[in-house]
């Protein structure tokens, strides 16, 4: 691996490991609360596309956490260009700016494997079994790598703190209720389904819980689709960094 | 004493944010081995200047040699020879004082029991050793310093630069500080850049000084050199409630005058701020001269 990937994911990765107990338990906590009040709360005995609401739920709840621990990077990068100013050191390093990319995206795919293993130890305990298998490990990577793609960008382009905040609030809450994670987009107003065909958490969303389901099918094209967001992402993101001065 | 090679060379290096001329067509070189500082107010542009030298802002404007091969921060052979200590200490502070040189080591390329071992060289040369396990952020403000700029020696660079190196440090802290830059420049055969806006700074370290006002450089030279421009004596005259400055080239034409005066008068030698207020009218404090 290239100095400059190798450098900024053992930087990452060593906060993260100090961080380990705060990340688990945040990851852990909003899933059960959303699986208790969906799952055994209003949809208690609903059925969805034929299946019990509780398996259609899971996965959602894997997609939508995931999200949040690989798109949370962007705050990261910001308090530690804003305020720590540690970017710098990546500016002064002898590295290729894609490289930053490169370690960002890892290292935020990393992080969204966090909650993948909490919601699959809630599967077991609520007694649901999915299919691990390479479609899934494929969907899954997809889909991580475009959320921490899209934290690095927005991180990158705000200007303060606070504009991460509203960035954040304006993309990642409505992704997370109309992205198809807890109700099925068909079942939503034309204009709910329009704003969510926007979203790449819909896409990864459907993809990941094909995946899983082992009677459910599997839309093939949505594989490429994601591929696609995570290329024009990749040169968005690389774009971006390529511009940023301190 | 530092040899004739030019280590940098920069010539008409401009830079502006928005309508803000922050660095105005300046033209230095920096030779190899000596320990060089930028003087000036705050505002003046010193830190526009290093940013500009080291790649994290492009200039408008100029150009800049390293070695005689012109800069362009995509060509990772420069950044390799160059070590940046901030004016802000940026360190991890959830890691240790190992951890943040190993990331450093890392970025630069260095390895195994070779990096393990410029871990172990920096920390020891920066008296940090009993601190290697120590989080950043538990560290005092001085030791902080300390290790960002073991950080930004541990590649081996040819060029050291220092923005600010001793702000917020206390005197006693400060004056270790300068034993230590003065240590890095001689037995890590460093060519030192640091900017200050401290005049016993730059003139207790450098062997030349650059001042630098409102985005130009005013004068270059050696301490030396700058003080014989206005004179190596100044007469500090108290006139009712004002301070006025004479300047002489040697003491005895100074005691000369100071004989035919029947005033309040005191004689010194000359400081490189009495330069600055001379030939600007102003205190690198930034306040207005009263002499």
């Amino acid at each position: 691996m290239v100095n400059g990937i190798r450098g900024i994911y053992l930087r990452e990765t060593l906060i993260l490991r100090k961080r380990l107990v705060k990340t688990l338990l945040a990851s852990a906590v909003s899933p059960a609360l959303f699986l208790i009040a969906f799952g055994y709360g209003v949809g208690r005995g609903a059925q969805v596309n034929g299946y019990d609401y509780l398996i259609f739920l899971l996965p959602g709840l894997l997609t939508m956490s995931s999200m949040n621990q690989s798109y949370g990077i962007a705050t990261e990068i910001n308090i530690s260009r804003f305020y720590f100013k540690v970017f710098e050191e990546y500016l002064l390093a002898p590295l290729r700016r894609w490289e930053i990319v490169v370690a960002e995206m890892l290292y935020g795919m990393t992080k969204g494997l966090i909650p993948v293993v909490i919601i699959f130890i809630y599967s077991v305990l609520c007694g649901v079994h999915f299919s691990l298998n390479p479609l899934f490990i494929v969907a899954l990577l997809l889909h991580l790598a475009i959320f921490s793609l899209l934290g690095l960008i927005t991180a990158l382009l705000v200007r303060n703190h606070s504009d991460q905040a509203t960035m954040n609030a304006f993309l990642i809450t409505p992704m997370m209720f109309l992205s198809g994670t807890f109700f099925p987009v068909e079942q939503m107003p034309l204009f709910i389904r329009a704003v969510a065909a926007l979203s790449p958490l819909t896409y990864s969303t459907q993809l990941i819980r094909a995946t899983l389901i082992p009677t459910m099918a599997v839309n093939g094209w949505l594989f490429p689709v994601l591929f696609v967001m995570l290329l024009v992402l990749f040169a968005i993101a690389r774009w971006v960094v390529n511009r940023v001065q301190i | 004493m530092p040899g004739h090679t030019v280590e940098i060379n920069v010539t008409g290096l401009t830079r502006s944010f928005g309508t803000t001329l922050a660095v105005n067509d300046i033209s230095f070189d920096v030779y190899q081995g000596e320990l060089f500082a930028f003087l000036g107010p705050n505002g003046a542009g010193k830190t526009t200047t290093i940013n500009l030298l080291t790649g994290l802002l492009t200039p408008d404007g100029g150009t800049i040699n390293y070695r005689g091969e012109r800069f362009d921060p995509v060509r990772l052979a420069v950044k390799q020879m160059i070590g940046v200590v901030p004016q802000h200490n940026n360190l991890d502070k959830e890691l240790t004082s190992a951890e943040n040189l190993r990331v450093h080591g890392v970025l630069f390329g260095l390895r195994g029991s070779e990096l393990e071992k410029r871990i172990d060289f920096c920390l020891d040369f920066a008296d940090l050793h009993a601190k290697r396990n120590t989080p950043a952020g538990k560290l005092s403000g001085g030791m902080k310093r300390k290790l960002v700029i073991a950080r930004a020696l541990l590649h081996q660079p040819k060029i050291l630069f220092l923005d600010e190196p001793t702000v917020g440090l206390d005197p006693h802290s400060r004056r270790r500080m300068w034993a230590f830059l003065r240590r890095i420049n001689l037995e890590q055969k460093c060519t030192v850049f640091l900017t200050t806006h401290y005049i016993e700074e730059a003139e207790s370290l450098a062997q030349r000084v650059m001042i630098m006002d409102n985005a130009r450089i005013i004068a270059a030279g050696t301490p030396d050199e700058l003080k014989s421009r206005v004179g190596h004596y100044v007469l500090d005259i108290y006139r009712d409630e004002d301070l006025e400055n004479e300047f002489f080239a040697d003491r005895t034409a100074a005691l000369k005058r100071l004989e035919k005066l029947d005033l309040s008068v005191r004689i010194r030698e000359t400081t490189l701020e009495d330069v600055f207020i001379q030939l600007t009218g102003k205190r690198i404090s930034g306040d207005k001269s009263n002499g």
